[in-house]
């Protein structure tokens, strides 16, 4: 019994199974506006049971090969397919040992079987403003690859999420991987969520500290504190003029809170995000300077 | 509408479906499995889960297209030749289930926690069943059902001698 209502079905489409990357992009040259691409499609049907969307056509793109690809090479640095799922992004060594960030997102994604179905692009591509990849992938200087009837271009991530649930994608696009480039043995990054008990983050943020260049370099990225994943480019300056030390997280978890905007909402006030901003950047920089 | 073909616990179920309909209502509504509980529809409460091609998954997140051609296994399909399987077996003994609502998901959950794992910590029973809430709240009764079925590994004999030791 599902009662007919929205919130337990989903409203008519016709669903499609692509089978290569071209079959997607002829399915959305035909479909396009009325189209959406599916892989776990966790979110997508959340969305759809409440009538935030109502797609005529679904592709769904989990049998292409190739968007099934999670690997590193030491040029390439390391390629998720947009069908990978969180479970498998969980489970990569790869990722494990050099994309510490990304490895702590993807253990910490909702439950073992929502992982098992849902993917990392998809979740970046909701762009919820409390959803984990897009502060986590922004850390990692990860970029976007998008094909689509006009050939492929990459974006970096930061600028592919244009807005709370809208990222840069014409209606005849799609996502076909994420690329996060090879940042030396020398580099370590960390994540850190506060959920109180909630389903979703208060506050997240994402760091990673490395050299580049021969000069440190360091990201601090927050999500879940505003409509968009927020950079705090004064935090990240305390970070490459000193050493990581007691001081300089200190130093950093201040201008942190200080600098960064918060919203107030249903969850937490921006007061408290605030509070929330010192404390985690403290515990995850914490964690860099043991590693 | 689309004909499919979905096994369902060892037989071949045909049936005619909208590209629309989850794996949850075609199981429960065409097919009348009830042992797969419809409760929150949105991923959340786990109790519509079931093995979909040897995984778990939460039914109302899976479209039931997705499933054609495929093997979908519920708890009635994992006692043997009308025995109830061991792990029922421990849900009994441990009063794992009170209303008994949820108790069809946790039953699977936990059978395929001790296939993989044969002798689970209670860390690894919390995050293996993460995805499924009972609001009669038998979590601790559940963790005493899987513990009592463990195949006592090298941890727990090392954990054993670690003890005598000290």
């Amino acid at each position: 019994m599902s009662f007919g209502s929205p919130y337990t079905t989903l409203p008519d489409f016709e669903y499609h199974r692509a089978s290569s990357v071209d079959d997607v992009i002829r399915l959305l040259k035909e479909f396009g506006d009325e189209a959406e691409v599916m892989a776990g499609g966790v979110g997508l049907m959340a969305f759809m049971k409440e009538r935030l969307l109502s797609p005529g056509h679904l592709i769904d793109i989990k049998d292409v090969k190739e968007l099934r690809q999670i690997a590193f090479s030491a040029g390439d640095g390391l390629i998720i397919g947009s069908a990978v799922t969180i479970e498998e992004v969980a489970a990569s060594q790869d990722v494990k040992a050099r994309y510490q960030a990304l490895h702590e997102a993807a253990t910490k994604t909702a439950d073992p079987m929502i992982r098992a179905r849902a993917t990392l692009v998809g979740n970046l591509c909701e762009a919820i403003p409390w959803v984990d990849s897009p502060p986590v992938l922004m850390a990692l200087d990860a970029t976007v690859e998008i094909a689509g009837s006009g050939g492929r271009r990459t974006v970096p991530v930061g600028s592919f999420i244009k807005g709370p649930v809208e990222v840069d994608l014409a209606s005849d696009e799609f996502v076909t991987k994420i690329q996060v480039p090879d940042r030396g043995q020398a580099s370590r990054s960390a994540f850190e969520k506060f959920t109180g008990g909630s389903e979703f983050a208060l506050a997240s943020v994402a760091v990673s500290v490395g050299v580049a260049d021969g000069k440190r370099k360091a990201r601090v990225i927050f999500g879940s504190i505003n409509s968009t994943p927020v950079r705090c480019v004064e935090a990240e300056q305390v970070l490459q003029e000193a050493e990581l030390g007691q001081s300089s997280i200190r130093k950093a978890a201040d201008v942190a809170s200080e600098k960064v905007e918060c919203v107030s909402d249903v969850l937490a006030s921006a007061d408290y995000r605030k509070h929330l901003v010192r404390v985690i950047t403290t515990k995850a920089l914490g964690r860099l300077a043991q590693a | 509408m689309r004909e499919v073909a979905v096994k369902v616990n060892g037989a071949i179920r045909r049936d005619s479906m909208k590209d629309n309909e989850l794996l949850l209502d075609f199981l429960r509504d065409k097919l009348e499995v009830r042992s797969v509980k419809a409760a929150c529809w949105r991923g959340e409460c786990g109790l519509c889960t079931v093995l979909l091609n040897g995984r778990l998954v939460k039914s109302c997140l899976v479209l039931a297209v997705e499933a054609d051609g495929g093997d979908v296994k519920t708890v009635e399909g994992i006692s043997e030749n009308g025995e109830l399987a061991p792990i029922q077996k421990a849900f009994i003994e441990h009063g794992a289930s009170q209303c008994g609502f949820c108790t069809p998901a946790w039953v699977l959950a936990s059978h395929e926690l001790l296939k993989r794992n044969p002798d689970p910590t209670d860390e690894e029973i919390e995050v293996a069943v993460a995805g499924l809430l009972c609001r009669c709240g038998t979590y601790a009764q559940t963790k005493e059902a899987i513990h009592s079925l463990a195949r006592p590994g090298q941890r727990r004999q090392l954990e054993k001698l670690v003890k005598s030791v000290g």
